[in-house]
């Protein structure tokens, strides 16, 4: 079978010899054209140019010309006409149709009457008995010889066109076959490259003739569950074509922005790295990726609507989180080839990282939801029971708004401790401060049971929680903020819980639960103040001796208020204040006449000593809070 | 609660392919389950009373005190479920017997320490006698399950005033399709030891290839349930049964689904 086999489809056609014609053609030209005498070269050649200017249409423009111009009314008086004339010619051939009928029944009447009588007319039946007309075969008169050359000349003639015919046809249909055999092999090629990397090819199960492909994701909600199956249809060439049915063909891809006062600061990265020729496969990639981005937003939007009461709000293509005072953060899905921010907006650059992380991060939230479906579906079901079974929200949009909230909370109450660290320090007083941001986030270490990806983000939903804890300037007091962030159990928000151990002030407990920044800065910087003032107390405690050999030992007033006071034998007593902010530390001191009773106005300010600590401005010359101290406690006026 | 339940017979070489298409069908891997099952038979002990009488029985739903009667009746034989896993089987140790002396300890201690029986948590499982007369074609009955203590459960269980008939082991795959749990399994029975028999559950396992089909020829039983949570409500056992029969339709080239005969589950002793 290696050599291929040819059969001749076309008939072959003797050449004869052809008898010369030209005394024939001499006598049509005679003929059609009178004689030669005339003719020259010059007359020819303008004949064949006039012939050549003449368009072979020309003439049936012109007819058609003015069909042109005429207007609307007399075109559908003409559609009319020609309607009329269509139907006339088609009742005359119905007509003419009915009469063969008739008279190929009537004939056919008188050998088989039954049959013939089912076909006939009324009218005929009427007007002519059956079995009227007789048909026989009549010899026909012998025809002559050239008459019989003839017929079999056409006959001959007919049936080389009929196989002409045939032939042609048979090659038709052979290079067709061809073409679609080309087709349909690279149709299976693509589909089995298509399965080759590792696509679930399936058939459809509502066309059961066509052949699908699954991308989607098995546990997303059941409309985009649907969805992500789509046809793999053949196009005319036999490449593949991915048909999605009523979707919208245009990928889709949620953007993550950052607006920080009013401004754009960020913006994620909307294009993906795929594939960069137009193959199947980019083709089916493109929708895998639209359908998961779909659902996100679906999902989000859902989320967020929960959400309302912790200022998320959604319109019809956003949602907007809000971060902090002065960031939010805005989620809505665009085409990915517009999803680059327009120009006009403000924009930098400041904040890309982070919009990327969020659109990371909510991703893979979702590809977690879609993990913990598959562990709900494959469980052993509850009872049958007349609660429907909901879907809760899938935590998406809550981690990422607990951990920015809490990172935002963590951050200014750093920078607050580390400010009043460095006052503190200006002053000469040590202040150790330690920090465990984010100490709730324990990444698994041993093996669990459950797939190494889930226990990653386990921790990521759980409520989050840092802690400061530091030491003050008297020994054994220190004091530990907890910050707790949870936007998933009911008390949402972040909340300040502080503890401290200040044993000169027992009865002192700051309030439990702390629900403002600035209400736990001030509670801090309370707590310290009151340690100064004790630390001053305790060292007051043993009086420094000058040269008098005297000393002032101060002694706490309102140590609320921040003041103390010294009671000197001599008279000299002495009243202090102690004021703590983040920028400055500042004591006073100035004389008093009498318990609690300062002297006039411009005595005070006279006899007022004040000195402030400030962080950052560092002069050596400054003395410390505790030479401060001493220096004041001299029992003099 | 109530159970609707079809079974269908499933030979041995079909087993493998059956799974295949159960797990495209629910689109979920097989999960594997090894179970002991004891049989204890409820008894009247003399003198007992069983059920409380006065104002607390109004209190207690219609189908608590039948169930409650039930369980008390004496008439009927309950099952403890207990989870097992393939590690928990004793390896071959008393095969090697002849085999060296510190090598038999050593594998024999291993292979025994890793079953605990008093580790072992276990469920009660009543099931009533299939409803008779009902012109559904599914096979619809009474049911109930309570966890129970872990450990020795022949004493806790002899106090209610049930005694230790028999016990077995079924293996088989569990797939859930939407609402539907779908157990292929098969019954494996202890290797006969003698003389422990029917005294209480054995606190070890024998070696896993020891246990023996119930069926010689090794065929599983596919098995698909449906819990519904009141069976008064006919909707929902409408509804129930349509989901059963959808799964029937859609197995159909596969397996052969059907109500099973009432009188083969019947749970009442004699």
């Amino acid at each position: 079978m290696s050599e291929s086999f040819t059969l001749p489809l076309r008939p072959l056609i003797e050449k004869r010899e052809r008898p010369d014609t030209l005394p024939l053609e001499i006598a049509q030209i005679n003929a059609q054209w009178g004689s030669f005498r005339d003719v020259t070269e010059e007359s020819l050649r303008a004949k064949i140019e006039e012939e050549k200017n003449k368009d072979p249409w020309a003439e049936d423009e012109e007819a058609e010309k003015p069909t042109v111009e005429i207007d609307s009314t007399e075109r559908v008086d003409q559609l009319y006409k020609r309607r009329a004339e269509i139907t006339q010619f088609a009742m005359q051939a119905h007509m003419e149709a009915l009469f063969a009928l008739d008279f190929v029944s009537l004939l056919l009447s008188k050998h088989t009457p039954r049959q013939a009588e089912l076909s006939m007319s009324a009218y005929l039946k009427q007007v002519a008995p059956l079995g009227s007309l007789n048909a026989e075969i009549v010899n026909p008169p012998p025809k002559s010889e050239a008459a019989l050359q003839d017929i079999k000349t056409v006959s001959r003639g007919w049936r080389l066109q009929n196989f002409n015919a045939a032939a042609n046809k048979l090659l038709k249909s052979a290079t067709r076959l061809e073409a679609e055999v080309a087709s349909e092999t690279k149709y299976w090629n693509e589909v089995l490259a298509v399965k080759d990397k590792g696509w679930k090819v399936c058939r459809l199960p509502r066309d059961r003739q066509a052949l699908g492909v699954q991308y989607g994701f098995l546990e997303a909600t059941p409309i985009f569950r649907d969805r992500g199956l789509a046809a793999l249809r053949r196009a005319e060439d036999g490449s593949l074509l991915l048909d999605k049915g009523l979707i919208p063909q245009r990928a889709r891809t949620v953007r993550v922005r950052v607006r920080t006062q009013k401004q754009y600061t960020g913006c994620s990265k909307v294009s993906w790295s795929l594939p960069s020729e137009d193959s199947i496969e980019r083709r089916i990639l493109q929708a895998r990726d639209t359908v998961y981005e779909e659902e996100l937003f679906h999902e989000m939007v859902r989320e967020a609507r929960i959400l309302g009461s912790q200022g998320v709000t959604t319109r019809q293509n956003l949602v907007q989180v809000p971060v902090s005072e002065d960031q939010e953060i805005l989620l809505d899905l665009v085409d990915v080839d517009q999803g680059e921010p327009a120009e006009t907006e403000t924009h930098t650059n400041e904040h890309d990282t982070l919009a990327d992380a969020v659109a990371h991060s909510i991703r893979i939230l979702l590809a977690y939801a879609h993990r913990q479906n598959l562990r709900r579906r494959t469980q052993p079901p509850p009872p049958l029971s007349q609660k429907r079974r909901t879907i809760p929200e899938y935590q998406l949009l809550r981690p990422v708004m607990a951990y920015l909230q809490h990172t935002a909370h963590v951050r200014s109450l750093e920078t607050f401790l580390n400010e009043m660290a460095e006052v503190l320090k200006s002053a000469g007083l040590r202040c150790e401060i330690t920090a465990a941001p984010f100490a709730s986030v324990r990444l698994p270490q041993a093996p669990s049971s459950a797939p190494k990806v889930e226990a990653l983000v386990r921790p990521f939903l759980m409520p989050f929680e840092s802690t400061f804890t530091g030491n003050l300037i008297t020994p054994e007091s220190s004091f530990c903020v907890k910050v707790r962030t949870s936007t998933v159990a009911p008390p949402a928000g972040t909340f300040y819980d502080l503890t401290v151990n200040l044993p000169h002030y027992p009865e002192v407990k700051p309030p439990s639960r702390i629900g403002l920044q600035n209400e736990a800065a001030a509670a801090l910087t309370h707590l310290i103040l009151l340690d100064i003032v004790s630390s001053i107390a305790r060292t007051g405690a043993k009086p420094p001796m000058d040269e008098a050999g005297k000393g002032l030992s101060w002694e706490v007033a309102y140590a609320h208020h921040g003041e103390l006071r010294a009671l000197s034998r001599s008279g000299n007593n002495k009243k202090m204040k102690v004021s703590l902010s983040r920028e400055e530390l500042r004591v006073e001191t100035w004389p008093l006449h009498g318990v609690g009773v300062p002297r006039r106005e411009e005595d005070q300010s006279a006899q007022l000593r004040s000195q402030s600590w400030r962080s950052g401005s560092s002069e050596p010359s400054r003395p410390s809070l505790m030479e401060f101290v001493h220096e004041v406690s001299h029992d003099r006026p | 609660m109530h159970e609707l339940l079809l079974f269908a017979s499933v030979p041995a070489h079909q087993h493998h392919e059956l799974l295949q298409q159960l797990a495209g069908l629910t689109a979920m891997q097989p999960r594997h389950r090894l179970e002991r099952r004891l049989v204890f038979k409820a008894y009247r002990k003399p003198g007992l009373v069983t059920t409380r009488v006065g104002a607390s029985q109004d209190l207690q739903g219609a189908d608590f005190q039948r169930l409650n009667k039930m369980l008390n009746g004496g008439m009927y034989y309950t099952q403890v479920v207990g989870p097992v896993t393939k590690t928990d089987f004793g390896t071959a140790a008393s095969s090697r017997m002849p085999a060296s002396s510190d090598a038999d300890v050593s594998m024999s201690g291993s292979g025994e320490s890793s079953y605990c029986y008093e580790n072992q948590p276990w469920k009660l499982e009543f099931r009533d006698i299939p409803e008779a007369g009902t012109r559904s074609a599914v096979t619809t009955r009474l049911m109930a399950s309570a966890s129970l203590p872990k450990g020795d459960i022949a004493i806790p269980m002899n106090a209610w005033g049930y005694s230790f008939v028999a016990e077995y082991m079924v293996e088989g795959d569990v797939f859930v399709h939407n609402d539907i749990v779908i157990f292929l399994h098969r019954v494996l029975l202890y290797p006969s030891a003698g003389s422990q028999e029917s005294h209480g559950p054995r606190r070890q396992l024998p070696p896993y290839h020891e246990l023996a089909p119930l069926e010689r020829t090794g065929s599983y039983v596919l098995q698909a349930a449906i819990t519904v949570q009141d069976g008064g409500n006919q909707e929902l056992m409408k509804t129930a049964s349509q989901h059963l029969f959808g799964l029937r339709e859609q197995l159909k080239s596969a397996v052969r689904l059907e109500q099973a005969d009432r009188l083969s589950l019947d749970t009442r002793a004699k």
